[in-house]
């Protein structure tokens, strides 16, 4: 159960359209995360299919039912809101039995569902309190649990962990990993921060200005994205990017070095910050010169500027001992390169 | 109490010394406290006034009673007057009655004895005392329990009435997104610059057709629907976020539980405040309870009162004494509901 489908889905806000046509099929069970830049519709398709919003165009399957005109009560799905929209004048057990009373489940069973729902998220001291009495995480902890003991077919979640602070949002983050190995329920994650997504997901859609850019494992997005936009929004610090220019075959970066390209004309080059190393002295590489170091402890990060090409950022092990202003080569391999045609689309 | 004493006495002037701006703060404190509780508390003051005292000119601030003695040989205790003699001596005297422009009186220690007394050669004997029958007789002669009931029925009604409608209007008005919903607030809105006098012959036309006349609910019905709770209402359920109502639709809350269970517990503080107003309101109404009702066994408090107000002769006492009483409702409702105007239990909860 919580296979869900969406196929050609538009939405206009009056005649601004900002879902251009998404096509995605989310398996059963699946932990898919919605990613990218604010405004680029994650949201509102998160919404779409809660039914909170309904589509201009398209249709949207559960599990093999067209619920596209369904309201959101009828879809069977539960969603955690990002301002986690507790009801304020009622308590945690309250909250809990909301949804329940509301379907008319007999008392005993209510009982029991909130009881287990409140003891596997650890919040069952706070049954008896209102929301306003609650820290941050509890609230976030009781705002799952409403959408637990419904027992949906999948779960929405959008930004759940955004209003937390950092420390507890790396807590909460293992928390609902856990929590979706045990339930096995499919999970439909909302987010703008990539470390989530890259370390909850099964599968993340990476969206911009309401198209689909690309969808894949994370570990993929990383090692292949198909795009510009994915090889620059995957990865921190963000991609080092190169304009050169492909003849018969071969491209000159800047400082001279020969690289072999399956393309002709212009492209753009892509190397993560991670995939630089200092160069031997005999090795090819990018000549640079140092003007910002940021030594992290277990790694340095510089920011550079090569000579007609821009700025380039390298993310180097260890601390090391350089000054600003100092020249460095960078040496990398072609193995880590990523190549792009001038339309933005990954070569080879 | 040290502390109480020393925040209102505090000072801006140093070393005991006043400012000017402790000057004015005092005037302009005293000033207010004297306009904003002067009337109210010279009502209450007169209320305890018998009429030949409320007549007096100049008015004493406090009521005053005047004293009476038993004389052997009368049955009523006659009332006392201080007489100044013709030789410049003064002695208490008891007045058996008036005639013309002298009094026949008595010393009340040797009965036997009659004296005449010009008018303006006595003054009379009193205390500081309350004329309570000011009180007491409209409650035994006036149907002041039947008017008291019509009143707290119109009132009770009329405000529950105000708040449930007045609070699903503002909830479509503003959580439910329809064409010419802004329109329908603006001439809701509009309705406010329509004064009552000016619609009152046809909704007097109105009220009469179906019937209403002389009916408690003919007072009711016309008044429920109020432009001012309304806006009031609207106002503040826009403060309450979306996410609460969607978080609910997704719990499978039916749209009149997300009013009666969501909505109207988190606008609390604006329905006190519309409560509060629409039992003054109500409570004050006077004009539109005149027109419609006519038969004595239905007036409300303020209609009854208004029988003491003859063409001829106002009997100012019990009107006082009254006024002081229908205020008593409106008094306590203020204090029991005014938290709810200060504290807001909306809002938390999120974030």
């Amino acid at each position: 159960m919580g296979r869900i489908v969406l196929k050609n889905i538009r939405k206009a806000f009056d005649a601004v359209e900002v879902i251009h046509g998404v096509d995605l099929e989310i398996k059963e069970g699946e932990l898919v995360v919605f990613v990218g830049p604010s405004g680029c519709g994650k949201s509102t398709l998160l919404r779409l299919i809660a039914g909170l919003d309904t589509p201009t165009s398209g249709s949207i399957e559960i599990d093999g039912r067209d619920v596209t005109k369904a309201g959101a009560a009828d879809r069977g799905l539960a969603m955690v809101f990002q301002s986690y929209a507790l009801y304020p004048h009622m308590t945690v057990r309250q909250n809990l039995s909301f949804g329940l009373e509301n379907q008319r489940m007999p008392k005993a069973e209510i009982a029991a569902r909130v009881d287990e729902a409140a003891r596997m998220l650890e919040i069952d001291e706070l049954l008896g309190r209102r929301p306003t009495q609650l820290s941050g995480g509890q609230r976030q902890r009781v705002a799952i649990g409403r959408a637990i003991v419904r027992n949906p077919t999948a779960f929405l979640l959008d930004e759940p962990l955004s209003n937390l602070d950092a420390e507890l949002r790396g807590t909460m983050r293992a928390e609902l990993s856990a929590l979706h190995a045990r339930l096995s329920t499919t999970m439909i994650y909302v987010t703008h921060d990539q470390v989530e997504a890259m370390t909850l997901a099964d599968r993340i859609v990476v969206l911009r200005k309401g198209v689909i850019e690309q969808v894949d494992t994370p570990l993929n997005l990383y090692n292949k994205p198909q795009n510009l936009f994915v090889a620059g929004f995957i990865g921190a610090p963000n991609m080092n990017f190169f304009k050169v220019e492909v003849k018969s075959g071969k491209a000159e970066l800047p400082g001279g070095a020969q690289i072999a390209v399956v393309h002709e004309g212009p492209v753009t080059l892509g190397l993560r910050p991670q995939h630089l190393r200092l160069a031997q002295p005999e090795e090819r590489a990018i000549a640079a010169e140092v003007f910002l170091i940021e030594s992290l402890g277990a790694e340095t990060v510089l920011h550079a500027n090569v000579e007609g090409a821009g700025q380039i950022i390298t993310v180097l092990d260890g601390q090391l001992d350089i000054a600003r202003g100092a020249p460095i080569r960078l040496a990398f391999d072609d193995a880590n390169l990523h190549a792009f045609d001038a339309a933005g689309q990954r070569i080879g | 109490m040290n502390a109480v004493r020393n925040f209102v006495f505090a000072r801006r002037g140093r070393a005991g010394k006043w400012h000017w701006t402790d000057i004015v703060t005092w005037i302009w404190l005293i000033g207010g406290t004297i306009i904003m509780f002067g009337p109210a508390l010279w009502l209450i003051s007169s209320s305890f006034k018998g009429p030949a005292q409320l007549a007096e000119f100049p008015p004493t601030l406090l009521p005053y009673v005047q004293e009476v003695a038993k004389v052997e040989g009368y049955d009523a205790p006659l009332p006392l007057y201080q007489v100044t003699q013709e030789d410049g001596s003064t002695r208490v005297m008891a007045e058996i009655r008036r005639i013309g422009t002298s009094a026949q009186m008595v010393d009340p220690a040797n009965p036997e004895e009659r004296v005449s007394v010009r008018l303006t050669d006595r003054q009379p004997v009193r205390e500081v005392g309350l004329a309570i029958n000011n009180y007491t007789d409209p409650f035994l002669a006036f149907d002041f329990m039947r008017y008291l009931g019509n009143s707290v029925f119109v009132t009770v009604m009329a405000t529950l009435l105000t708040l449930l409608t007045n609070s699903m209007a503002a909830f479509a008005l503003s959580k439910y997104r329809f064409k010419g919903r802004d329109a329908v607030m603006l001439l809701i809105v509009a309705t406010l610059m329509v004064p009552l006098s000016v619609i009152l012959v046809p909704l007097y036309s109105v009220v009469s057709s179906v019937g209403l006349l002389n009916s408690l609910w003919g007072v009711i019905l016309p008044t429920i629907a109020t432009p001012t709770g309304v806006f009031l209402l609207r106002q503040y359920m826009l403060t309450i976020p979306d996410e609460l109502i969607e978080a609910a639709r997704m719990d499978h809350a039916s749209e009149w539980q997300i009013y009666w269970r969501i909505i109207l517990p988190l606008a609390a503080p604006a329905l006190a405040v519309l409560a509060i107003f629409s039992v003054v309101w109500r409570w004050n109404d006077f004009l539109w309870p005149l027109i419609v009702l006519s038969r004595r066994e239905l007036y409300t408090l303020q209609i009854g009162l208004n029988t003491y107000a003859g063409e001829l002769n106002v009997q100012w006492h019990y009107i006082l004494a009254m006024t002081v009483v229908t205020m008593i409702p409106v008094v306590l409702v203020f204090i029991f509901l005014q938290r709810f105007i200060t504290t807001g239990i909306a809002g938390a909860g999120i974030k």
